[in-house]
């Protein structure tokens, strides 16, 4: 009895002392979590073994806390030595940031990393409070994976081009999950995507395109309503141009890389660049956004018209849609243009060097719409030069300071009547751009002889001056000789 | 003057010519009077309009006007469109379109501000909702006094 | 009608004795020389005042203070009132005129040396009316509320501003606060139309009775010149009609530039619009204007602009008390330096608002 005890007291020692011995060789060269964790086939602890962080030599405790370095549970998960457990809310994206947005620590392991990425993920939509009120929305590890973290270069990671789609998906194409966030917001951004001409390329496996991280940005991810944003409206066209702009990047695509200077030339640049006028198209509201692709020809008028809707209206019913469509013109732009449209002036209209109908209707071929093109320029421009008179005529009254208020008040009338007239345009009806033309043409005679009138009147004063400097020669003479008479007198 | 119808002189001397003189040098200045007091009195003429009024504008009766429709009023050199709404209410906004200062009008079949030109839309709020105007139309003031519509700046 | 007429008189003799009044006129005399056509000036100057008053009084009718309907009352009054263009039109000429011919007049004044004893107070007084009508010129420019007259108030107030010490709260004082805003304009009509008219009569009255009471000063020469034979015409009729005849005349000339040269009214005043090119003052200033433009930044330890003003301001004021430092003419005898002097700011005043007026 008392040997058994002895013998197996020694056989106990024996084996803590191998243990013990066994731990104390594998001190500092094995990581203990991954040692146990791995066994009992945790996987994170598997996926740990693929990350650049494992490769790095970064342990679990950096993260976790805990010794690593022993294998007794109770020592390598002591709380009070500091184990953490699974790092919580926030405190993930802070755990991640002792080291990434420490550019000293960044150095030592040679990375090239910006260090700013949690601050800029606090600013973005995603870094506002989350339903639960107690973290952000958006934790490092939501698009970047806790464990098994690979470099954005590498295929694997969830944020490398190929993937970013179904990672922004995951929660942007869930209905119920965007419920809680923003009910109003599209869920369809990706079945979109799909569909454009990016999406087209993209599922070809080609990662240069445009994803949703090249225009939303990837930390600081604002709505599209804030004006730092990316995609706000005015920021929206210098960010397309960031690829389309450039011809070394374009190349293999075979597309133009004006389309920014022209835009920025055009009447809908300079409304948004220097007038600030936000309502004017961007290159979204032409192309779409997720579903970015040129409009086809046919629907060219469909586009314009969704602010333009008088004149699509009117060319759609126009003879001109059916002889467009059969030639494949590309509606509106034929004539007006795309990325650089500029403000139609009257000049595009007719049969002269510069106006755009000779194209196609010349004196010889087309005759009737070259001479429907020829009249209604003359109409316009007699108008126009009828408008710009009887302005003149109100000016010159007015600067003689007559009492030409009416007069001015129908001005608008008659600059009315020539802005219909030039939408009239496109109905490419003579008839009926001719009754436009002939209420603008009242009008304006009208008004020219209202302003002829009150001019007229003006110059009338001038009788009456005259008849009262007229009266006051006389009484200057016959006081002059009344004055004499009284000397004469007085010398007398 | 200073001969009779016979011809013979009346009066011997300068007498008579003084005379004469006499009523031109009062003549001229009666006329010349005239000619100073006509411009005073006419300029003391109350106008047609008695006084700079471009704060507000009277527009008509509330009770003439139907609902569910739009006049252009003539407020100072613009003009503003009235529109009494299906609800009943009155509106005013500055009838000039935002887009390229064409003149709006009440479309009935739509319930809304509607710009002939190029089609531009604003609601009952002068909220540009559709088309090419770029900012809303400026809203005026409406009051109704003794069933008489008052149209006023918003200050 | 005769009998009615002198029955009236009668009846007013009666009452306010009016013979007196008729007899010291009937006494008094103007001296007759080769430089009497000078004394028309006064009496022209006179006339146009009394122009003013009455357009003005007309202009009041309708005008309305304030930086939200002054612009717009006067374009009122020039497009719907009844010859309102006619009544603002002669209210801006005459003004001009009426500085011109105070001008010549004083001018004429200081070169007969007419201030010298007993004249002194009708010099001061003169002066006094001379400084009124610039103050009636600069608050009359601003009441229109236009572009140009709202930069010229905001330029002219400032330079007021820079003047050390008591610069600062005249400049805030005249603006009725830091900046020219709707309470300058009140006050500008208010100094426009009542504080200015109110001291100017004071002035006037005195100014006439001296005249009347010590009657037409005679130039040296006229008295030193051999063979001088003393010429004279009766005050009344001779002297008051021909001053009629001239004021007629001045009357119609002023019609006819209302009607030639409507004054024209600009752009409304925006204090956020940037100045418009070419501020300038009235002409009036205009030396004053273009000389602070040449004085350098710096002249030694003084500030160029403050060295300017304080010249003027001594200038004027030197000017003013003339009477009290010229002995010579006080004792009779001719003084060339008075002449030199004149003639010097005479050129200087042409040439400076020929240069400001151009450039």
């Amino acid at each position: 009895m008392d040997i058994l005890r002895k013998a197996l007291l020694s056989i106990l020692v024996f084996l803590f002392c191998i243990f013990w011995l066994n731990n104390a060789l594998s001190l500092n060269t094995v990581n203990q979590c991954l040692v146990c964790h791995e066994s009992n086939g945790d996987k994170p602890a598997m996926l740990f073994k693929k990350d650049i962080h494992y490769k790095m030599g970064i342990t679990c405790a950096d993260c976790h806390g805990g010794n690593s370095k022993s294998d007794d549970m109770e020592i390598a998960m002591n709380k009070r030595a500091g184990f953490i457990g699974i790092p919580k809310g926030d405190d993930i994206s802070g755990m991640c940031a002792k080291c990434h947005s420490n550019p000293d620590v960044m150095k030592r392991y040679h990375s090239e990393l910006p260090t700013n990425q949690l601050e800029m993920l606090k600013t973005s939509v995603h870094g506002k409070l989350s339903i639960t009120g107690k973290e952000n929305l958006l934790q490092c590890i939501t698009c970047h994976n806790a464990h098994g973290i690979v470099p954005v270069k590498d295929k694997a990671s969830p944020v490398h081009p190929s993937n970013v789609i179904n990672t922004c998906g995951s929660c942007h194409s869930n209905a119920k999950f965007m419920r809680a966030y923003n009910p109003a917001l599209p869920i369809d951004q990706a079945e979109k995507y799909r569909t454009s001409v990016h999406g087209i390329l993209h599922a070809k496996g080609d990662s240069k395109v445009a994803v949703c991280t090249s225009c939303h940005g990837s930390h600081d991810i604002r709505q599209k309503s804030d004006l730092k944003s990316k995609v706000y409206k005015t920021n929206l066209p210098s960010t397309c141009s960031v690829c389309h702009s450039n011809s070394e990047y374009m190349k293999e695509y075979k597309i133009p890389t004006n389309q920014y200077d022209k835009y920025t030339h055009s009447v809908h640049g300079i409304a948004l660049f220097e007038k600030h006028d936000i309502s004017a198209p961007v290159c979204n509201d032409c192309h779409g956004n997720h579903g970015a692709t040129p409009p086809g020809l046919e629907s060219i008028s469909k586009v314009c018209g969704t602010c333009h809707a008088m004149n699509a209206d009117l060319f759609s019913s126009s003879p001109h849609k059916k002889a467009f469509d059969e030639h494949k013109y590309p509606e509106c732009e034929t004539c007006h243009g795309n990325h650089e449209i500029i403000t139609a002036t009257d000049q595009l209209l007719g049969v002269d060097k510069n106006a755009v109908c000779s194209r196609c209707h010349s004196e010889s071929q087309n005759t009737k719409g070259f001479k429907v093109a020829k009249n209604m320029r003359m109409l316009i421009d007699k108008l126009e030069k009828a408008e710009k008179r009887a302005i003149d005529l109100v000016h010159e009254a007015e600067q003689k300071g007559m009492e030409i208020s009416e007069a001015k008040y129908k001005l608008k009338d008659a600059h009315q009547a020539r802005l219909e007239a030039r939408t009239m345009v496109h109905s490419f009806n003579l008839g009926k751009f001719q009754n436009v033309v002939n209420t603008g043409l009242v009008t304006t005679s009208e008004i020219t002889s209202e302003a002829g009138l009150a001019v007229k009147d003006y110059y009338y004063r001038r009788y009456g001056l005259g008849i009262a400097s007229l009266i006051i020669t006389i009484l200057v003479i016959s006081l002059y000789k009344i004055i004499r008479r009284i000397e004469k007198k007085q010398k007398s | 003057m200073n001969k009779d119808i016979s011809g013979k002189e009346q009066f011997p001397g300068t007498i008579p010519r003084r005379d004469f003189l006499k009523y031109i040098f009062g003549g001229s200045l009666l006329a010349w009077a005239l000619s100073v007091l006509y411009p005073i009195l006419a300029y003391l003429k109350p106008p047609k309009q008695p006084e700079v009024e471009v704060n507000s504008v009277k527009a008509g009766k509330a009770s003439a006007m139907e609902k569910d429709s739009g006049t252009i009023v003539k407020f100072g050199n613009k003009p503003v469109i009235l529109v009494h709404t299906a609800s009943g209410e009155f509106k005013a906004f500055s009838a000039t379109c935002t887009h390229l200062d064409c003149t709006v009008q009440y479309r009935k079949d739509m319930g809304l501000i509607w710009c002939a030109c190029h089609n531009g839309r604003y609601d009952l709020t002068g909220r540009n909702v559709a088309g090419p105007p770029p900012k809303p139309l400026i809203e005026y003031r409406v009051l109704i006094q003794n069933d008489e519509i008052l149209i006023s700046k918003n200050t | 009608m005769k009998s009615y007429f002198t029955k009236f008189y009668n009846w007013i003799d009666g009452r306010v004795d009016l013979s007196d009044l008729v007899e010291f006129m009937g006494k008094k005399y103007v001296p007759v020389h080769s430089h009497s056509m000078w004394y028309y000036f006064g009496g022209v100057s006179l006339f146009l005042f009394i122009i003013q008053v009455i357009t003005g009084i007309l202009l009041l009718l309708y005008y309305k203070g304030g930086p939200d309907l002054a612009f717009e009352s006067i374009q009122f009054i020039m497009s719907k009132v009844q010859f309102g263009w006619l009544i603002r039109s002669i209210h801006s000429w005459a003004a001009n005129l009426f500085i011109l011919s105070a001008m010549i007049h004083m001018f004429s004044v200081y070169f007969e040396k007419a201030y010298r004893r007993p004249r002194e107070i009708t010099w001061l007084t003169g002066m006094f009316m001379f400084f009124l009508a610039l103050g009636f010129g600069f608050s009359g420019y601003l009441l229109p509320w236009n572009e140009l007259a709202f930069f010229a108030t905001k330029v002219g107030t400032d330079i007021v501003g820079v003047i050390p010490l008591i610069g600062k709260p005249i400049m805030i004082f005249l603006r009725g606060g830091e900046d020219v805003t709707g309470a300058t304009l009140s006050r500008m009509f208010g100094f426009h139309i009542a504080v200015f008219p109110g001291i100017f009569t004071v002035l006037l009255g005195i100014h006439l009775l001296l005249v009347q009471r010590q009657g037409m000063s005679e130039p040296f020469r006229t008295i030193e010149e051999p063979g001088w034979e003393k010429k004279t015409m009766p005050f009344f009729p001779n002297f008051l009609l021909r001053d009629l005849l001239l004021w007629l005349i001045v009357l119609n000339i002023i019609a006819i530039l209302a009607v030639f040269f409507p004054w024209e009214l600009g752009k409304k005043a925006d204090a956020f619009a940037p100045a418009p090119a070419g501020i300038k003052p009235e002409w009036y200033f205009l030396f004053m204007f273009q000389t602070l433009k040449y004085i350098p930044g710096k002249i030694g330890f003084f500030d160029g602009e403050v060295l300017g003003i304080m010249l003027f301001s001594f200038a004027g004021l030197a000017w003013l008390v003339i009477p009290f430092w010229d002995r010579k003419s006080q004792r009779g005898e001719k003084n060339r330096l008075i002449n030199y002097i004149g003639i010097f700011v005479i050129i200087y005043i042409i040439i400076l608002t020929i240069i400001g007026w151009i450039f």
